[in-house]
């Protein structure tokens, strides 16, 4: 099972590398709307996490 | 055989297929519109209706749109003629397919009986109307449609649009659609509802899948004494995609029966779709929907195919001017652009497959009124 | 040859626009807000609080009221070019109805095959497969643009195609350059972030709602924090590819860029402004009332303060040879077409590259017949076949200052959304909620006017330099046009009505609508399988 999973997680990086590659070098605008959009993604769910961190323990006045 | 007569070929095949997906997958949740007035008596009924199929219309519907993705890129000429030759009976068929998820999304969104009400005789109209048109459509095709070209490629109507609206023959084979789709929904019904939507679900189911197998038997007798169309000099099926060029053609009488004459198993086809319709019946009636709603498939899978026999290599005549009829040889797109779809296809053919299963999957079991009417998330 | 109604194709425009227009309303918001789903699903599959799970659900429903009249009115954008562009239709299909069919393969099976399981799998998935599930959706429905927007840039800037004597259409000879068109990758990127600019704006502003009115604090601040941060990083991914496009634009199409910057004569570098307000005129040829900035239009363009941009008329001059040209070569393909003579395809490759300059002359021919030109009268054809070269300038003009003048807005007011919010002081600054509330039609405007700088730009052609809109048109008569535009009226102003009725009732009544329902749900204890918990039974 576990040997499953590492090739199966391999196997995705190999395919994001290719992808990188090849698309990086025709269409480098598309490879940017993936890191990019994905950017936006993580950001703003970092920016939620943030609001968990500033309002730990406390009930949430100031917003 | 030449590589572009084979590309050409397969993708006549295709063809047969997308039109077979549609019909199976479209008319199912088509039926359940057409079935919704009927078999549910109250609100919370029709709601459980709409959630059998809730999950799954909007990717089934996909079926239809590619459908005339895959004709304009493999058939430009035969998309840019038919959907405007036609033109008022295609703008009503998108108007009751656009009405579809929209009604799907509203309906129960607000608690006016008017506002639901209007919905579901939006289900109805929009389950009917796509399905006898989709129908009609193939009647009206194997009769022949008034049109020409000019030498750069622009189509001409000569016949005008209400000899396709007011046609026996095409207004037959738009029942006979109707009813497979509402033996379709039917039985989808009876997979995932109990009692009292499945019995009469059943019921319905069972009336229209006799119905579409009496439809097609007269239909199948109309085409005897039916002109049918032939090409009478040779012609090159690898010759450049264009219509206004290079074969004669004739209008003959029974002449869509001359491929059964040359080739008697290929009867297998239209014995095919009655003998799935009648099994599939009578699966109903032995409380078995899942053979039943296979049976469906293999009812489409009839039909289509005798058609497809019939008509090859045609696939729209033209009855003002045969010469420029459209077939598998002088409608497809380029090579290259035929190599490329196939191998689009090919790729994502099984993953759809798979992950569409997926979803029947995940989605499985009966659906009740209960849980239905109390989740505010349900349609 | 029968002869073209101008009443017929300007209806089709007519209806081509407002439905394209209509459609494109929904659009955006669809491909944003999958993606700003998918961010709070990530947020609840971190933290495993509950309030995300809401959030992720009410957000969930307004995007659902959004997205079924999206796929209704996208039905109808497929079906119009077979019922109303025959012959754009056959002279564009191998090439144009690639895409089209692979995003239908690609994306839209994927795209609608999981938003039932986002909708109904709730209960039936873990939280981890059901955040696979929506970020699949996303992906689905941005892959869906991605193909559209490919077509298009096809239409823009054809290549990878050439046309072909025998079948007297285009056909394509190579689908990498389809799909990796300069064209096609920037308006791709540049109409996705801006369909994230109009989620994030409509998040932002019906939590400003919420905050305003002092109703569900916890719901609408967490909202409110992710919207503005995943809009303040979109526009300025929209301004930058804005920006992209803009060159693009110049390389590609000089019609297009003189046109939208009210460019009659060449510019004179580095000193020329940049127009902020004008009156263009097409008739005369001018513009009134200009005000410009000055030193501005050559970097803004050209990224450089030495290079001309060749003005309107100049373009008309040079386009003078090609007609001429392109006259000669229809009459040679026509030739071609009866005889098949090896003369007459020689002719024809010679002035090939003009085709499209020869279609545009058809109009002015006499009987639309090329063949009918004679000596004395190719100057008068050429004359009057020359300014219909040029778009509607006061349209490209006007719509693309619209555009910039709204991004640079939605800048200002996510900068300050996202700081406010960052220091949790939403609730002192009023004036700003309401701004945001009053902002959420604007990006879908900003889009729209966006949508018309880059077609109405492309007149007078569907196909640029190689068929003109005005051939493209189906045959047939007025009387089906006025059925259609007559069902269209008054089917998308019922679904309009219906749709606004419904996102405000729901945006109104709020997340606590279906509070209960979540409480009870959030009992379920989710194990760490990744497919299912509860069956069916």
């Amino acid at each position: 099972m576990q040997l499953v999973r590492m090739v199966g997680l391999a196997l995705a990086v190999v395919v994001a590398l290719l992808f990188a590659v090849f698309v990086g070098d025709q269409g480098p605008w598309y490879f940017a709307w993936v890191v990019g959009t994905v950017m936006i993604v993580l950001t703003a769910s970092a920016g939620a996490v943030l609001f968990e961190a500033q309002h730990q323990g406390s009930e949430v006045k100031d917003i | 055989m030449d590589y572009y007569e084979v590309v050409k070929l397969i993708w006549g095949a295709l063809l047969c297929v997308l039109f077979i997906g549609l019909g199976l997958m479209v008319g199912m949740d088509m039926g359940v519109g057409t079935l919704l007035r009927l078999v549910g008596r109250n609100d919370g009924e029709r709601r459980t209706m709409l959630n059998i199929i809730g999950p799954h219309w909007d990717g089934n519907q996909v079926w239809f749109v590619l459908g005339g993705g895959a004709i304009f890129a493999a058939f430009p000429t035969l998309y840019a003629t038919s959907f405007s030759v036609f033109y008022v009976v295609m703008i009503m068929l998108l108007f009751s397919m656009i009405l579809r998820p929209v009604a799907f999304e509203y309906r129960s969104k607000a608690d006016s009986r008017r506002w639901k009400a209007s919905w579901d005789w939006v289900f109805l109209i929009s389950g009917f109307v796509p399905m006898f048109i989709y129908g009609a459509a193939f009647g009206n095709v194997m009769q022949g449609v008034g049109y020409h070209y000019d030498w750069l490629g622009q189509y001409y109507q000569d016949e005008t649009f209400l000899s396709y609206l007011l046609n026996p023959f095409a207004i037959l084979c738009g029942l006979m659609a109707v009813s497979l789709s509402v033996y379709q929904g039917g039985a989808m019904l009876m997979l995932r509802s109990e009692e009292p939507i499945y019995g009469r679900a059943r019921r319905y189911a069972m009336g229209g899948g006799v119905i579409a197998a009496l439809l097609f038997v007269v239909g199948g007798f109309r085409i005897f004494s039916m002109s049918g169309y032939v090409l009478t000099g040779t012609v090159d099926p690898a010759m450049a995609a264009n219509p206004m060029h290079g074969q004669e053609v004739a209008r003959v009488t029974g002449a869509w029966l001359a491929h059964y004459y040359d080739y008697p198993l290929l009867w297998l086809f239209p014995a095919f779709g009655v003998i799935s319709m009648l099994a599939g019946v009578l699966s109903l009636k032995a409380n078995a929907p899942v053979v039943g709603w296979w049976g469906g498939l293999g009812a489409w899978i009839g039909t289509i195919g005798s058609v497809a026999v019939s008509m090859f290599p045609f696939l729209m005549p033209s009855s003002t001017m045969p010469d420029e009829s459209l077939t598998v040889w002088n409608a497809t797109g380029s090579a290259y652009g035929l190599t490329c779809m196939l191998i689009v296809v090919l790729i994502f053919m099984p993953i759809i497959l798979s992950y569409t299963s997926w979803c029947y999957y995940v989605m499985r079991g009966k659906v009740r009124v209960e849980d239905v009417v109390q989740d505010p998330h349900s349609y | 040859m029968h002869s073209i109604n101008p009443m017929v194709v300007d209806l089709s425009r007519f209806q081509f626009a407002l439905t394209a227009l209509y459609h494109f309303m929904f659009v955006p918001l669809t491909l944003g807000l999958t993606f700003f789903l998918a961010a709070i699903e990530t947020v609840y599959v971190v933290t495993g609080k509950q309030v995300y799970k809401d959030m992720a659900q009410f957000w969930g429903k307004l995007f659902g009221i959004n997205f079924a009249i999206g796929v209704a009115t996208g039905i109808t954008m497929e079906f119009e070019f077979g019922t109303n562009w025959s012959m754009y239709s056959h002279f564009f299909g191998d090439m144009f109805g690639t895409p089209l069919a692979i995003e239908g393969l690609m994306a839209f099976f994927m795209e609608s095959t999981f938003v039932g399981l986002m909708f109904f799998g709730w209960d039936r998935l873990s939280r981890q497969a059901h955040l696979a599930v929506t970020f699949l959706v996303a992906l689905g429905s941005n892959l869906s643009a991605l193909w559209i927007l490919v077509a298009n840039a096809a239409m823009n800037v054809p290549q990878g195609a050439h046309f072909d004597p025998d079948t007297m259409r285009m056909q394509s000879d190579s689908i990498v350059q389809v799909i990796f068109n300069p064209d096609a990758q920037a308006k791709f990127v540049h109409t996705s972030v801006a369909g994230y600019v109009t989620a994030a704006m409509f998040v932002m502003g019906i939590s400003a709602f919420y905050i305003l009115q002092g109703r569900n604090k916890e719901f609408a601040a967490r909202s409110f924090r992710m919207a503005a941060i995943f809009g303040i990083i979109s526009t300025v991914a929209v301004i930058t590819l804005g920006d992209v496009l803009g060159r693009l634009d110049y390389e590609h199409q000089p019609t297009k860029i003189a046109a939208i910057e009210g460019l009659w004569e060449n510019s004179h570098p580095p000193y020329e402004p940049w127009l902020a307000f004008a009156i263009p005129d097409d008739e005369k040829q001018k513009n009134h009332l200009e005000v410009g900035i000055p030193f501005v239009l050559s970097p803004l363009v050209t990224h450089s303060f030495d290079t001309t941009i060749i003005g309107m008329k100049e373009l008309q001059t040079q386009a003078e040879p090609r007609i001429t040209s392109g006259i000669q070569a229809l009459v040679a393909l026509h030739h071609y077409d009866q005889t098949h003579s090896a003369t007459a395809l020689a002719e024809f490759r010679a002035h090939e590259a003009d085709m499209g300059f020869g279609f545009l002359a058809m109009k002015h021919a006499p009987g639309q017949d090329v063949a009918a030109i004679t000596e004395d009268q190719m100057q008068s054809v050429v004359d009057a076949t020359k300014p219909d070269i040029l778009p509607n300038v006061f349209v490209t003009f006007w719509s693309f200052r619209i555009m910039v003048v709204l991004s640079l807005w939605f800048f200002l007011l996510f900068a300050l959304g996202a700081y406010v919010s960052l220091k949790n002081r939403l609730n002192r600054n009023h004036l700003l909620l309401k701004l945001c509330l009053w902002s959420i039609p604007l990006p879908i405007l900003a889009t729209e006017f966006g949508w018309i700088t880059a077609e109405a730009g492309r007149q007078p052609w569907t196909v640029f330099n190689f068929l003109p809109t005005y051939l493209s048109a189906s045959s047939h008569g007025v009387s089906y046009m006025v059925f259609s535009l007559a069902g269209f009226a008054l089917l998308y102003s019922i679904f309009i009505a219906a749709e606004l009725f419904l996102m405000f009732k729901f945006a109104r009544l709020g997340p606590e609508h279906d509070a209960h329902h979540a409480q009870s749900a959030s009992v379920h204890v989710v194990p760490d399988d990744v497919f299912v918990t509860g069956m069916g039974d």
